[in-house]
Parts: C-alpha cells; structure tokens; sequence
C-alpha cells in the first residue's frame, strides 16, 4: 500500500483555525485584564456589587458573604436602615446630606495599600434592604473573583460558542472547497503509469486546482508526445537495421557451402533476433492500450498457435490449443498475439525433446502456455523476467528478452504474468487482463 | 509466375530476385510508386511485393488506390515495419500478406506460393503438392500420377488445404467450404471426413502429411518442410 506521507491539507486548515480561536480568546482575556487593572475604580465597584450578590435570597448573612473577598483585611458586612438615628459617618454620602441611602463606592489610600467601602442595595422578598460593605486590602488579589467573574461574562460566554460556530462553519467551508482538489488527487492516484492516454478531468473552480489539473495534463500530454518521438524513432531504427540484415542474410546464402557460412549464418540470426527483440521491447514499452477495445484471447490464441504449428511440428513436437468458457478481454490484439509467441517461443526453446506444448485461453481475461521440459528452479525464479538474463549464456541462442517483453506488454494491459510449476512437471505461464469493461 | 517487386534498396532487390529466380519465379523490380503504377499498366502481374517507405510515396498509399480500382492482385508486402499497428494497418489497407523483414528466401516463397494458390489466382486451377495434384476445374485428385477416387467433400477438404499448404486452415474455414448455409453439420462431420481423406491419400501412397492442431484445425504438409 502507499505510505501516507505527512497530514492532509484539510487537518492542517483546521489545525491552525483552533490554534488561531484559541490565540484570540487569550488576547481577549489578556485585554479584558489590562483594561480593569487600569481602572481601580470600576474594579471597586465590581468587586463590591458582586458580594452583595451573595446575600441576595436569605435574610441573614451568607457565611461566604462573612469570608469577604480573598486576601481582604478588616472586612466588614452588615445591614444598615435608611431613618437610622445614629447615622454612621461613612454611612452617608457627604455630597448629599439628608438624602436617601443609595448605592455608592469610595477607595480610598491607605498606608499599605487601599480601604474599599460602599453600600449596595439588596432586594429580599420583595423589601428593598441596604447592605454596607468595607474592607482594607493590597494589590490585585481581591479582585481575583471579580476578574474571574468578568472574564467568564464577557470573554468566554460569548466567544466559545462564536468560535464553536466558527470552526464548524470553517470545517464545512474547507471541505468543500477542497473537494476539486480532492478528486484531482483521486484520479492522480489513480493514474496507470502505463496508460499514456488517461487525463484528469478538468475542474471549472476554484481556478487553482483548474491550474493545476491543466498543468498535470500538459505534463502527461508532453510526456505523450515524448513517447510518439520514442517510437517514431523505433520505426526508424527498425528499417535502418532491418534492412542492412536482410542485404546481410541473402548474401550470406549465395556463399558456397562450410562451415564458415554455417557460423556466419547462425551469428545473423542470432543478431536478427536480438534487434527484433529490442524493437518489439522499446514498442511495449511504448504500447498505449486502448481502454475500449475489447479482444477475443481464444481467436488471437488460435490465430498464433496456427501460424507457430508448422515450425513447432517440425521441431517433432505437438502444440495444441484450448478455449475454456469466455474468453474476452481489453486489449491490444497483436501485443496479445505477441505475448503468446513470445511465451510459445519460450517454451519452444526451454522445454527438451518432443514434448508438447499446451496453450489455453481462459476461463476469463486469462491465457496460459504450459510447457513439459523440467520447470523453473527457485533460484532462477527471481530472474526469468529480468531483461537480457540468460540461465546458460552460452547454450542460449535468444537475447534474453522474450518473458521481459511479455511482461511489460502485460503491465501495459493492467494485467500481470505469473509462473510456476506445473502438477505433473513443466512451467506453466499464466498472463491475466482486464476483463472489457461492458461485461 | 510472373512477379513485380517494388524495393528502394538496390542491393536487397538484387538479392531478392536472384532468390526467387532459383524458385521458379520470374520477378520484375521497380524502385518507386510510379514505377510499378508503370509497369502494372504495361504487364500482367501474378503478384506483387511491396515495400512500404519508398521514395516518391507510401506503399500503402500503393494497395489502396489498386483496391479502390478493384484490382484483385494478391499483395504481399515486405517491409521492416514491425511495430505493433502496423501489420494490422497493412492487411487493413487490403494487401494479402505481411511479411517483416529480414527474412529467408524459402519462408518468401512459401508465402508467394501459398498466395497464388488462392482461388481465383494463378495457381488457382491446378494444385500441386509433392505427389498431390488437384485438378480444381475437373475435380478430380491424382497420387503419383494415378487418379484417385474421393467424394465431392473429400475433394474440396483437399482443395482447402493444398490451397493453404504449409499452414494451418481453421475449422471454422474448413467447414464453411464444406457445407452449405442449411446444411446440418455434426461436431464430427468434419473430423470424420478428414479420418477418409487420409485413409485414401496414404493407401494411394501419398508423401503428404496431414496434421491435426489440437482446438484449432488442419494443415497439410509437404514432404519437405520450408523450415526443415
């Protein structure tokens, strides 16, 4: 399987949007407390509002109304009465004597630090009640609480369910967006190395994965052209070396007879077969299969097994042909007849005597040529496909080429080749395809 | 048998009509495309070899215009083409044969051999191999210079295969010439035909061989084989 490499585009998207919520919520705590640290005063106000809502409910004071605010000296609660005849100095508020109590907060400084008191107004079952508070106290710590409270009112309340939202909506909108590009990167994955004709199909938006599928299939279209070079140029190597071997050989023949010419003969053979076999590899290494056409393999089968029959009688051996159920295929008719004489050839050359040679085709996209010579040996088995390796170089009259060929031609078709040994002894060479793609 | 061949390469042309001399065919060379429109003009052809690039235009271009005048010249094309469209594109255009060079002289004229023993060509009247003469016109077969009594069946089985000597005839082909459309033909009508026609031939002491290719058909070989 392929080794995903590294997280997707889309991880990353929402990776950093979490990471930027949660860098906003910070800021935003970071200026809610800047902000109040600058202003005492409405801190003071804060500070003492909140406790007095802690008596609201319950006629006597509250135990934690009694504790006051962390690291508070000298703190003070209790109920105070408007018509009260002995008025409590900080009681009143000195700007308007006389008046009705009302809400008010004074800090003033202290050696040491601060002195907070004011009085807050507490509704208890219906009777509207007047709680004085005063404490002396250092630094931020009494605040504490009411920081906390501020924070948790008017950052976190309504940023995490906005943020939630945000993220939700980023996620649904990435996704989306990436969609094109999701199945660009499906059908890159997809791509045959092997079939030059695929393109991806071309998206209208977002313009960048248009961009970039279009440039994909310029690539594929250059290496395309690449190929048609490749084999213009194999069409030409073929007739300048064809050629020149043909003048070669029907020279050759007008000698009188000796060995020499024997020699001669048999070394332009040889050198004939090479260049053929380099030929037919450079061109199935060029094959582009055509998705749609769809081939007979037992007709194919047949047509081969007719044309090898007369030179495989000759050697004194017997060539037969099944066709097992159906038997069609997507291919390429003549790389399929290939891969047949090829494997034909093989089994001509590797199996000994007069033992026959049996070629099937199907059941399916499948054919396979099985010989009775003495099978493939382990240790051979790894190099049987490699290019231009021989088991004994010097007995061997071929190139080596043969099963490479047969192989790329297979891989060219989406298919692959496989061997093994036959029940009953003998290689057996099974090549499988796609089945058409209509069935 | 007079033969045209059209090749650009002198030396190979040289070669391959010296060959085919000391097979019995008359060959005449040309080295363009309108040197053999020139010469089929003047000249009554058996068959044509055909190279495909050759200097004043495509072989091709050559078999298609002779098949749109509907000309019926066997063509067999000789060419160093071996990629794997271009047979097919070649028999397409309407030539009868191809053959990709180099090649030997005897598998050559094998091949010419074999077109010219279509019905219809030069060798179409008379057929011969090794001891084997078919007298298509008068249906009748001859060993070794005997007459020898067949069936009107037995005869054209032969005729089929001496007609493809050397290879290998189809079943489906072989029982298509033996039977009409509405005719019933059994699984074995064909195999048990063939099992006489043998009989008949070795007891007439024929040097002819007929040889069964397992799940494909028949072929009948002469007592040399070109690949011998």
């Amino acid at each position: 399987m392929k080794a995903l490499a590294g997280p997707t585009l889309f991880r990353q998207i929402a990776t950093r949007l979490a990471a930027f919520t949660l860098l906003f919520a910070l800021l935003d705590v970071g200026i809610v407390i800047f902000t109040y640290n600058r202003q005492p005063e409405s801190l003071a106000q804060e500070l003492l509002t909140l406790e007095a809502s802690k008596a609201a409910g319950s006629t006597a004071l509250a135990p934690d109304l009694l504790a006051g605010p962390p690291g508070a000296e000298h703190w003070a609660a209790r109920y105070v009465e408007p018509d009260a005849n002995s008025p409590i100095a900080p009681l009143f508020r000195t700007d308007s004597p006389g008046a009705l109590l009302m809400d008010w907060t004074r800090r003033e400084r202290i050696a040491g630090g601060y002195r907070i008191s004011g009085v807050r107004s507490v509704v208890q079952d219906g009777q509207q009640r007047w709680l004085f508070m005063q404490f002396e106290g250092d630094g931020v710590r009494p605040y504490v609480p009411v920081i906390v409270n501020e924070i948790v009112q008017h950052v976190l309340l309504p940023l995490i369910p906005l943020s939630l939202l945000l993220l939700l909506f980023n996620i649904v909108a990435v996704r989306r967006v990436l969609q094109p590009l999701r199945r660009a990167e499906a059908e890159v994955d997809a791509l045959d190395p092997y079939d030059v004709l695929l393109r991806l199909s071309e998206v209208p938006e977002p313009r960048e994965v248009n961009t970039l599928v279009r440039a994909v299939n310029r690539a594929l279209t250059r290496l395309d052209e690449t190929m048609a070079i490749l084999r213009g140029f194999t069409a030409n190597a073929a007739h300048e070396l064809r050629t020149p071997l043909s003048i070669l050989q029907l020279s050759l023949d007008k000698l009188p007879p000796s060995p020499l010419r024997d020699e001669l003969q048999a070394d332009t053979q040889h050198m004939t077969r090479l260049v053929s076999q380099m030929l037919d590899l450079a061109q199935a290494d060029a094959l582009a299969v055509e998705p749609d056409t769809t081939v007979d393999l037992a007709d194919i089968g047949r047509e081969i097994v007719a044309t090898l029959a007369p030179k495989v009688f000759d050697a004194h051996r017997d060539l037969r042909f099944e066709a097992i159920g159906d038997t069609s295929a997507r291919g390429h008719a003549e790389a399929i007849y290939r891969i047949y004489r090829n494997l034909i050839d093989n089994a001509l050359a590797h199996a000994p005597g007069e033992t026959p040679i049996e070629v099937t085709a199907g059941p399916g996209p499948q054919i396979s040529v099985r010989d009775h010579g003495p099978g493939i040996s382990d240790e051979d088995l790894p190099h049987i496909f490699e290019r231009f390796w021989r088991k004994d170089r010097r007995k061997s009259d071929g190139a080596g080429l043969g099963l490479g060929i047969v192989e790329r031609l297979a891989q060219a078709h989406g298919g692959a080749i496989t061997v093994e040994n036959a029940t009953g002894g003998g290689a057996l060479f099974r090549v499988t395809f796609a089945a058409p793609e209509h069935a | 048998m007079r033969l045209l061949l059209i090749e650009d390469n002198a030396r190979l042309a040289s070669l391959i009509r010296e060959g085919l001399d000391r097979q019995g065919f008359a060959v005449d060379w040309c080295e363009t495309v309108d040197g053999a429109e020139h010469a089929l003009k003047i000249n009554a052809y058996d068959l044509m070899l055909l190279d495909l690039g050759l200097p004043d235009g495509e072989g091709l271009d050559l078999v298609r215009t002779l098949r749109r005048r509907r000309d019926t010249i066997p063509i067999l094309i000789l060419t160093a083409r071996g990629g794997l469209d271009d047979r097919v594109l070649g028999l397409d255009a309407g030539a009868d044969d191809y053959l990709v060079k180099p090649f030997q002289i005897p598998e050559l004229a094998a091949r010419c051999r074999a077109l010219l023993r279509r019905p219809g060509a030069s060798l179409g009247t008379e057929l011969t191999v090794g001891n084997v003469i078919l007298h298509s016109a008068e249906r009748s077969v001859a060993v070794a210079g005997r007459s020898v009594e067949a069936t009107p069946r037995e005869v054209d089985l032969l005729e089929c295969l001496l007609r493809r000597a050397g290879h290998v005839v189809a079943k489906p082909a072989l029982e298509g010439a033996l039977y009409s459309m509405d005719a019933e033909v059994t699984p074995n009508a064909l195999e048990a035909c063939m099992s006489r026609l043998r009989k008949r031939l070795s007891t007439a002491g024929a040097d002819v061989q007929i040889r069964t290719v397992h799940g494909v058909g028949y072929a009948l070989f002469a007592p040399v084989s070109v690949y011998g």
